[in-house]
């Protein structure tokens, strides 16, 4: 397999202490934006963490629709020529979304009112965009080298994975 | 691909639904959420067109329980089966853990389940994976039709890796749930069966698009009960390439984006505190880096207006230097109208003094010459 399918097909793990230290930069964000809620998204639309008020929506589903939405504008910008779109804005009457990308598989997904403004929202994002990406090479290198104190392996699921499904699927 | 948080105690897939168009993916999504126990599903999502065609995609996500620990939750997908929707197919599919595929057993369908199938494995093949490598189950749908196509014509055609199937149909709900078992079974095996650490790629920068290189080209053949993709394949650490000066958010070359624009307005705009913008001196000065195409146009924009400023103000210093004599005169002018004036009214009155003076000398000569 070459590198490029590697890079692809990582899956994404993350520790106890890592997800600590990203809680604490989204708190800060949105405390200091004047933003709702914060979810950080992998760009398979599964959510990794959120900050701020509990939202009253769905999380997985607006998480999925947030994905398929970045995956779509990539398509856009790969007729503009350009290889992919960092930011993206959705305006409501009432609530607005601003999708920032950080790194390369994950999006920073801002739920605001009209309690802060767009510019504010932006000019945090700028910020904390920077600070997590910086935080995942820190967390990167520490599981490459080994020095990451948190890291676990998975239980063996066969066992219990069977009583599960059965209990879930069985009957249907 | 699969994200194992172990924070939140909790592994995330992603299934997905392939198929031809009309063969019943949307179908079998509507019957695995309207038959889940409460508790267990979250909302169905569909993106379709009026005619109820999905145009992107069915969503619906699916907790399936605590395994070994950790809460299991499986989004389900569809895609669009129609065969010009391609691209909107591969978005989708991009990431998958897992694929059901759902053929039509309609007389006459085996050409467009054929065609699929062959699309599928194409645009793995694009993605850089192989069909062979990932947990597949088949449904056989529309087996309540007069008439389907036999089993036997479907399974070697599509099926030459002997993956499980099921003969389903998705109209009264029957086989569904045991496909959907099935792959849920693959996949957490899958899981187990990788790198048990797995790797944070996170921060790593997107690989250009090309086919894996060393993906065999032949399938070997498959064992139904011994779906074991290589652990190797999926136990790879994301690289995180060196940070280019300048462009911490983008390759470079791209352009700088939107909100970073926004921001520069908003710090010349915003009322807020010292302290706050103190801070937007930073994301400034990462937007406006020289190593991206629209930097130097804003610093030029800056510039030419600063210098307009700068002109501006010198245009009203000239002004104010050119006034400045004319401003002065009205002050002063008045006191030399004042004393010109004066000195007319005072030669007026020594005149009408003399005169005065003439005609009382002339009447007190008069007055002497009677006596």
């Amino acid at each position: 397999m070459s590198k490029d399918s590697e890079l692809r097909e990582s899956r994404l793990v993350f520790y106890r202490n890592d997800l600590g230290k990203i809680d604490r930069v989204l708190q800060e964000f949105v405390r200091l934006s004047g933003s709702s809620s914060v979810l950080l998204v992998d760009k398979e639309g599964h959510m990794i963490t959120r900050a701020g008020k509990v939202p009253s929506f769905d999380q997985d589903t607006i998480s999925a629709l947030v994905a398929g939405s970045f995956s779509a504008t990539r398509e856009m910008a790969h007729l503009l020529g350009e290889q992919e779109f960092s930011a993206l804005y959705h305006q409501g009457e009432r609530d607005n979304i601003q999708l920032s990308l950080v790194g390369d598989r994950t999006i920073l997904t801002v739920i605001f009112d009209d309690s802060t403004t767009l510019g504010m929202v932006r000019l945090y994002v700028t910020e904390t965009v920077r600070k997590l990406e910086d935080l995942f090479t820190d967390i990167l290198k520490s599981q490459k080298d080994g020095t990451n104190p948190d890291i676990e392996e998975l239980s063996d699921m066969s066992e219990s994975a069977k009583d599960t499904l059965d209990a879930l699927f069985d009957g249907n | 691909m699969v994200q194992i948080n172990f924070a939140r105690k909790e592994i995330n897939c992603k299934i997905v639904y392939y198929g031809p168009g009309l063969s019943g993916k949307t179908t079998s999504l509507e019957v695995v959420h309207q038959r889940t126990p409460q508790g267990h599903k979250g909302e169905l999502t569909s993106i379709s067109t009026d005619g109820d065609r999905t145009l992107f995609f069915d969503f619906m996500p699916l907790d399936l329980g605590t395994i070994a620990g950790m809460k299991v939750k499986f989004h389900l997908y569809t895609v669009p089966g129609q065969v010009y929707y391609n691209s909107t197919r591969k978005l989708v599919l991009l990431g998958a853990d897992g694929i059901i595929f759902v053929a039509d057993s309609t007389p006459g369908r085996m050409d467009d389940n054929q065609q699929s199938m062959d699309n599928l494995r194409e645009n793995l093949t694009e993605m850089g994976r192989d069909l062979n490598k990932i947990p597949l189950v088949i449904q056989y749908n529309k087996r309540d039709l007069p008439n389907p196509i036999a089993v036997a014509e479907l399974e070697g055609k599509l099926n030459p890796n002997k993956v499980p199937t099921f003969e389903t149909s998705a109209r009264t709900g029957e086989g569904v749930f045991q496909a959907l078992k099935a792959i849920s079974a693959l996949v957490l095996e899958d899981i187990n069966s990788s790198d048990k650490k797995g790797s944070m790629g996170v921060a790593a920068r997107k690989p250009a698009a090309a086919p894996a290189a060393g993906a065999p080209a032949a399938a070997p053949a498959r064992p139904v009960a011994q779906n074991v993709p290589a652990a190797a394949a999926r136990s790879s650490v994301g690289v995180m390439p060196q940070k280019e000066p300048g462009s911490v958010l983008r390759p470079s070359g791209r352009p700088a984006m939107a909100p970073a624009a926004s921001g520069t307005a908003v710090a010349a705009r915003d009322p807020a505190p010292v302290a706050a913008r103190q801070r937007t001196r930073e994301p400034v000065a990462v937007a406006e880096a020289p190593s991206r195409p629209a930097a130097p146009a804003r610093q030029t924009m800056s510039q030419s207006r600063n210098a307009l400023h700068h002109q501006m103000r010198q245009v009203q210093q000239q002004r104010v230097r050119r006034e400045e004599p004319a401003d002065a005169a009205p002050a002063h002018a008045p006191v030399q109208q004042k004393s010109s004036g004066g000195g007319v009214k005072m030669a007026f009155f020594m005149v009408l003094g003399i005169l005065a003076g003439a005609a009382a000398a002339v009447a007190a000569v008069k007055f002497l010459f009677k006596f």
